[in-house]
């Protein structure tokens, strides 16, 4: 009886890694997604109405997903605290402490970085190339998460459950 | 160093910061440790805080210039002076446009960014040209920040001498100054009891309109006044001083129009339609005396018109906000009589 019930637990563990390694697959072109029509609103915010920058990214927090919004709220809340730091340094410290709980990976958070070097430093066609070169990476990026999702999510779900079972079949 | 501010609106007492407390929130942590820890006496003597790259952080003060040590201390020597780095002045550049320099493309084109509570910060760089005017600065390496300062009282002896009390009307009044002589604190507060009225005096508030271009006379952030300016004024911030005269003319019937440091051809323009109308005018002007104002073409067109009722030559032969003159409009002469000798000894707390 106790064998059966560790058998189960086996699988179940194996089944519930897969399941979140595929969730992470899946939920990355999501926020790709999400990030990319953010960027649009804050350059919008940017070179139409001339917004300043902690404004707008408080605007853009309002409206953009929740998985994301942390971001910009983060952002927002450093730059108008006045401790003396810059958008980049703002900008790193909010996007460290978004990016555990992401699905994001490395190369999304360095074009996010880079990004953030360059916001607030230039006039209004300056902001605009730069975060028209983070949307078009960013998409570029999507393109390849969508593809990824759709080799890995599935895989990622039966690989979980097939290696609890071959465990269970090699200690059995 | 804070100062206890009743509120009426609110019924409360607030801690309002002080003018150099204000300003040292757009400076980088290093600076601003060095300026918060010097004495009192200096801090309130601040009147400049003077930032070039790669040169020593310099404060100007109201009885001169003083190097800063690394230790916080006033330095002698260069080398032992703080020596203000690039990093420096990027971060200033970025804290004061709130990290949105888009933003301050018309500002950036002038020179100069105003801080909330009307502190200006000018800007000096390269300069971008377009069509042979200038489209932006870039390479910003010099900032000069300049506090801005609220002295309520500043123009009570002057204001007898501009307003006619037979008739209860102001009189058409150019104050003229070398720069930080105190031209801006003095108008500020001419509005300010304008605008309230003055008991001493019998005379009440009347309609001021103030064409606030660099947001230094009222210091509006988002467009709401941070200086007192008074309860019957209206403030056309960072507008043009030619078209918003008229816009303040049309729109909202002032008895006074202010405005700060008229010098191009378009303001006097301007001003000319203002009397026309029947308008009171308070302006400034950059002078050290009346032949230097009798030297610029516009100004001569302005002086020969015999609109500008009272001329006032401010200075700091006292401290600064000192009143050195008041010349009558039509005589060219100084007013004669006991009262302007007591206007003129008075000891200004600017």
């Amino acid at each position: 009886m106790l064998k059966i019930l560790a058998c189960l637990v086996i699988v179940s563990a194996g089944g519930i890694c897969g399941m979140l390694v595929a969730r992470g697959y899946s939920l990355r072109p999501v926020e790709l997604r999400s990030l990319k029509s953010a960027l649009q609103m804050l350059e919008t915010e940017i070179t139409y109405a001339a917004t300043p920058l902690a404004e707008a990214l408080g605007l853009v927090a309002a409206r953009t997903d929740c998985r994301l919004a942390p971001l910009f709220e983060e952002t927002r809340k450093e730059l108008l605290s006045m401790s003396g730091c810059t958008a980049k340094e703002a900008w790193e410290k909010a996007l460290f402490k978004f990016y555990p709980r992401s699905s994001l990976i490395g190369c999304d958070i360095s074009i996010l970085r880079s990004l953030g070097g360059a916001l607030g430093i230039s006039d209004s066609s300056g902001q605009s190339k730069h975060l028209r070169l983070a949307m078009e990476q960013i998409g570029a990026e999507l393109e390849k998460a969508e593809v990824s999702a759709l080799q890995h999510v599935k895989l990622w779900n039966y690989l979980g459950f097939l290696g609890g079972l071959v465990i269970v079949l090699i200690f059995y | 160093m804070s100062r206890l501010v009743y509120s009426t609106d609110n019924c409360r007492v607030t801690i309002k910061p002080s003018p150099w407390q204000e300003v040292t929130k757009v400076l980088p942590a290093s600076i601003r440790s060095i300026i918060s820890g010097l004495p009192l006496n200096i801090l309130e003597k601040l009147e400049e805080i003077r930032l070039r790259q790669n040169r020593p952080l310099i404060l100007g003060l109201s009885d001169g210039d003083i190097l800063l040590g690394i230790n916080g201390k006033p330095a002698v020597e260069p080398l032992d002076c703080y020596l203000v780095t690039a990093d420096d002045i990027q971060r200033v550049t970025q804290l004061i446009s709130g990290c949105s320099l888009y933003a301050f493309d018309e500002e950036l084109k002038n020179g100069f960014i105003t801080l909330p509570g009307g502190h200006r910060v000018g800007l000096t760089g390269k300069t971008v040209l377009e069509n042979g005017r200038v489209r932006t600065l870039k390479y910003i390496t010099g900032l000069n920040i300049r506090i801005s300062r609220e002295v309520k009282g500043a123009a009570s002896p002057l204001l007898p001498f501009i307003i006619d009390q037979r008739d209860q009307s102001v009189l058409n009044t150019l104050l003229f100054s070398p720069p930080r002589c105190g031209k801006t604190t003095m108008l500020r507060d001419i509005i300010r009891q304008l605008s309230n009225g003055i008991p001493e005096l019998n005379f009440r508030g009347v309609v001021v309109g103030v064409v606030d271009e660099r947001s230094e006379l009222a210091g509006c952030w988002q467009g709401v006044p941070q200086r007192e300016v008074g309860i019957r004024t209206d403030v056309l911030d960072g507008c043009r001083k030619s078209e918003g005269m008229f816009m303040l003319l049309r729109s909202m019937a002032p008895r006074v129009i202010a405005t700060d440091e008229i010098g191009t051809d378009e303001d006097f323009a301007a001003l000319e339609g203002v009397f026309n109308a029947g308008v009171k005018v308070l302006t400034t002007v950059h002078a050290a005396s009346l032949a230097e104002l009798n030297q610029r073409p516009a100004l001569r067109n302005l002086l020969n018109m015999k609109v500008i009722e009272r001329f006032v030559l401010l200075g700091r032969s006292k401290n600064i906000g000192t009143i050195e003159e008041i010349i009558d409009g039509r005589t060219m002469l100084p007013l004669p009589g006991k009262e302007v000798e007591q206007c003129l000894k008075y000891l200004p707390a600017l």
